[in-house]
């Protein structure tokens, strides 16, 4: 065969073997996509839910019922950080002072949550 | 560290890569000839090429395998399919072997299948083609080289690296191809392809010159990247490769220019000149192959030693320059920027010599003259004394738990001498000769923290050496308290008032928790917060604390962060806060105790508020009123300064410089 038929084959060859390999990586990274994406929906499928995690008590706000914690991370729901969460009864307020360290127990559609059950954990 | 065998595969790999690059490159500049002396010559060089083909490919699994026990941490490794394919398949180097070597294979085969050459076009597609395939197989090496590793910046630091390699390869492959082709020429029954010669070593001397070029700047590049530093280059071995590779390869240009030279004689009469001229760029052009051998061996030396710029370097002087000491001496500063002008207009005069058709030799000696002469007024004010660790960074960082570990070291083995506080006055001090110096005074910041630690570990008489006593981090912990003893003496200067666009002194890291939530580290806020620590006593500060929580949420979209240490560091501060007025800001419950170590030496006072910048320098320190309070503009004014800043600072380097 002619030479420059040979190296037009060639060439043709290499091209495809690129463009496959490139397809391959890309079918990978798509697929990885579809996965994220469907953790994504399974994370914020509605209905209720129930978080547990830790923190310690900066602020009870009786008259609007809430209590501002700092708390370490809440995994599937967010970050270590301070902030103010509704109770879910005035009690729950109540039976704890500022500064005291505590396990919690947040529960309702994300996001809105109420604090149901708080325990004061040795500090 | 590889081994022997898999360097020595790995230099004859990039040998025979570049060889074949090299060959296919020469003949596309050389052209299709009829000539049967120049048809000889295209011969051998594809059969050269097939052996370089076998070869690399042979070195290519030799090398495969080193990697491989190098990998897996046991000599058998090398034979075991399980472990070799782990290599080939999981890792990025591995993967691209595998590539290059099935390029190889396919380009084993390309010159093994017997071509139908008619015309040019067949000649350029095949000749092209191999030239394309070398390429390939070459260039990637860098995918698997320290370029792939460079962050950020990985694509232009493999292009580069390509460029770098294909440029390379060209050139350093072209030189022995075109040495045969001239000793064919050069002979008596070579007369038919003499033109033919002179042609291809024209064409070959210009694209040597834009190849040159190329390999100059991609090299320059490569080596900011890798290496970064003049300490990086002479205190660590892949640095000093690099010079190594840089020497030859100065060399191999002088070879060059000389060649150059040589090349409007080859068409001369041929008995009495072309021919003894052909011999002569022969011997000269193997001869700088050769060197470029060398070159090649030093590559794949250091394509295994890790980079310069991310290994301790071993100083290898008793001096070093630095600028820093004009800041110690300012009245040096003439005598410098003289010296340094005058050398400046000498080198000028040596470049402008080689411009010159006349006086030639005269006004380069008159202008090297000039240079040492002007370097001789400018380089003595700025020689420091330097050591082996001058340039080490510390292996603990500049942290608070690092200075109080180094508070303590200092306590048991310093004080006695250097006193409690670095101020030279310790009980010990005065039957000294010479007396300790205050470690607190502005000199102890020219040096390095390398020169403290080799100071430590080595004695500086009548001081006796630590290096047998202390381990390396205690003493590198020892560096960081000195340094901060010195700090600490520095922020005197700084008051409540943000100085404009001056940061010069660095805020310690410390790790901080608020109750049971994971710690966080001042550097985590670093670039993207300004964070006002507030050591804070009771009851003393509960009006300014108020008044802080007060302005937290202004202060917030203001970018600020509080972060409030109780100077009891007591574990449960925020109960003592009480529930009114309620605070919402970090209380440090847990560190707190090394945070004041180190903060109560920048600030004693009961009460002080440090405002620490986005790049993590410390910019003012400030204490409380007579009523326990400050005025909430003061500090909003600061923090408007420091959000006013226009090009921010880059941020202070991990370590001492």
């Amino acid at each position: 065969m002619r030479a420059w038929k040979v190296v037009v084959l060639l060439n043709l060859a290499l091209a495809i073997g690129v463009g496959w390999g490139y397809l391959w990586w890309g079918q990978q990274a798509r697929r990885l996509e579809r996965d994220l994406a469907a953790a994504r929906v399974a994370a914020t499928t509605t209905g209720e839910r129930e978080y547990h995690a830790t923190g310690v008590v900066r602020a009870g706000l009786g008259d609007l019922g809430m209590l501002v914690l700092t708390h370490a991370d809440i995994p599937g729901y967010m970050p270590a950080m301070t902030m103010g969460f509704r109770t879910a009864s005035p009690k729950i307020v109540e039976s704890v002072n500022v500064g005291d360290a505590v396990r919690f127990t947040l529960r309702g559609t994300p996001p809105n949550l109420a604090i149901t059950a708080i325990e004061k954990t040795a500090p | 560290m590889e081994s022997v065998t898999g360097l020595l595969a790995r230099s004859l790999h990039l040998l025979s890569s570049i060889l074949l690059v090299g060959g296919a490159a020469t003949l596309l500049l050389a052209g299709p000839s009829d000539r049967s002396t120049a048809r000889r010559w295209e011969a051998w060089i594809i059969r050269g090429c097939s052996a370089c083909v076998l070869l690399a490919l042979a070195s290519a699994l030799i090398a495969v395998a080193a990697q491989t026990t190098l990998l897996e941490g046991r000599p058998s490794a090398a034979f075991e399919p399980a472990a070799l394919s782990r290599f080939l398949l999981q890792t990025q180097g591995g993967t691209v072997w595998l590539v290059r070597g099935g390029l190889l294979v396919l380009l084993g085969a390309f010159l093994a299948v017997r071509l139908e050459i008619r015309d040019r076009t067949d000649w350029r597609a095949a000749r092209g083609e191999l030239a394309l395939l070398g390429l390939l197989a070459l260039g990637l090496i860098a995918g698997a080289s320290h370029a792939a590793a460079v962050e950020p910046g990985t694509a232009g630091a493999i292009a580069a690296d390509v460029l770098h390699l294909a440029a390379g390869g060209v050139w350093a492959g072209g030189l022995l191809p075109l040495a045969l082709l001239l000793r064919l020429a050069a002979r008596e029954d070579g007369a038919d392809a003499r033109p033919y010669a002179v042609l291809t070593a024209r064409r070959f001397s210009r694209a040597a010159l834009a190849i040159v070029l190329v390999l100059i700047a991609t090299g320059a590049w490569s080596a900011w990247l890798q290496v970064g530093g003049v300490a990086a280059l002479l205190g660590t071995t892949h640095g000093r490769l690099l010079l190594a590779k840089l020497s030859v390869f100065a060399v191999m240009l002088a070879l060059a220019l000389i060649n150059r030279r040589l090349i409007p004689r080859l068409s001369g009469e041929a008995a009495k000149i072309g021919r003894p001229a052909m011999r002569r760029l022969s011997r000269l052009v193997t001869g700088e192959a050769a060197l470029a051998v060398i070159v090649i061996a030093l590559v794949a030396a250091m394509s295994v030693t890790p980079p310069a710029r991310h290994s301790e370097p071993t100083w290898p002087l008793a001096f070093r320059y630095s600028l820093d000491n004009l800041v110690a001496a300012p009245d040096l500063k003439g005598q410098v920027l003289i010296g340094s002008q005058v050398a400046v207009l000498g080198l000028v005069a040596v470049v402008a010599s080689l411009l010159l058709p006349w006086l030639r030799l005269a006004v380069a000696m008159g202008g090297a003259a000039v240079l040492v002469g002007g370097l001789a007024v400018a380089l003595p004010p700025l020689v420091s004394d330097a050591y082996p660790t001058t340039f080490q960074r510390p292996t603990t960082p500049y942290h608070a738990t690092s200075i109080a570990e180094g508070r303590a070291v200092f306590a048991e083995h310093c004080a006695a001498c250097h006193g409690a506080r670095g101020a030279g006055d310790g009980p010990a001090a005065a039957a000294l000769n010479p007396r300790p110096p205050d470690l607190r005074a502005h000199h102890v910041a020219l040096h390095t923290a390398g020169d403290i630690f080799w100071w430590i570990s080595h004695g500086k008489p009548p001081m006796p050496a630590f290096g047998g006593t202390l381990s390396v981090d205690a003493r590198w912990n020892a560096v960081n308290y000195v340094r901060a003893l010195s700090a600490a003496d520095a922020a005197k200067l700084l008051g409540p008032m943000v100085q404009p666009d001056k940061p010069w002194l660095v805020a310690p890291d410390f790790a901080f928790a608020v109750g049971p939530t994971p710690p966080r580290a001042l550097k985590d806020f670093r670039g993207r917060k300004i964070v006002l620590l507030v050591l804070y006593t009771l009851p003393a500060s509960r009006p300014r604390l108020v008044q802080l929580a007060e302005n937290q949420g202004l202060l917030a979209t203001l970018d600020v962060e509080i972060v409030a240490v109780p100077t009891d560091a007591a574990p449960d501060a925020i109960a003592r806060l009480g529930a009114d007025p309620p605070i919402f800001f970090p209380v440090v419950t847990e560190g707190a105790r090394e945070i004041l170590d180190t903060y109560r030496m920048f600030a004693p006072a009961a009460h002080s508020e440090l405002l620490v910048d986005r790049q993590g320098y410390l910019r003012a320190i400030a204490t409380l009123g007579g009523d326990g309070t400050r005025d909430p503009n003061l500090l909003l004014a600061e923090v408007q300064q420091l959000n006013a800043e226009k090009a921010p600072p880059p941020p202070p380097a991990e370590h001492v410089h």
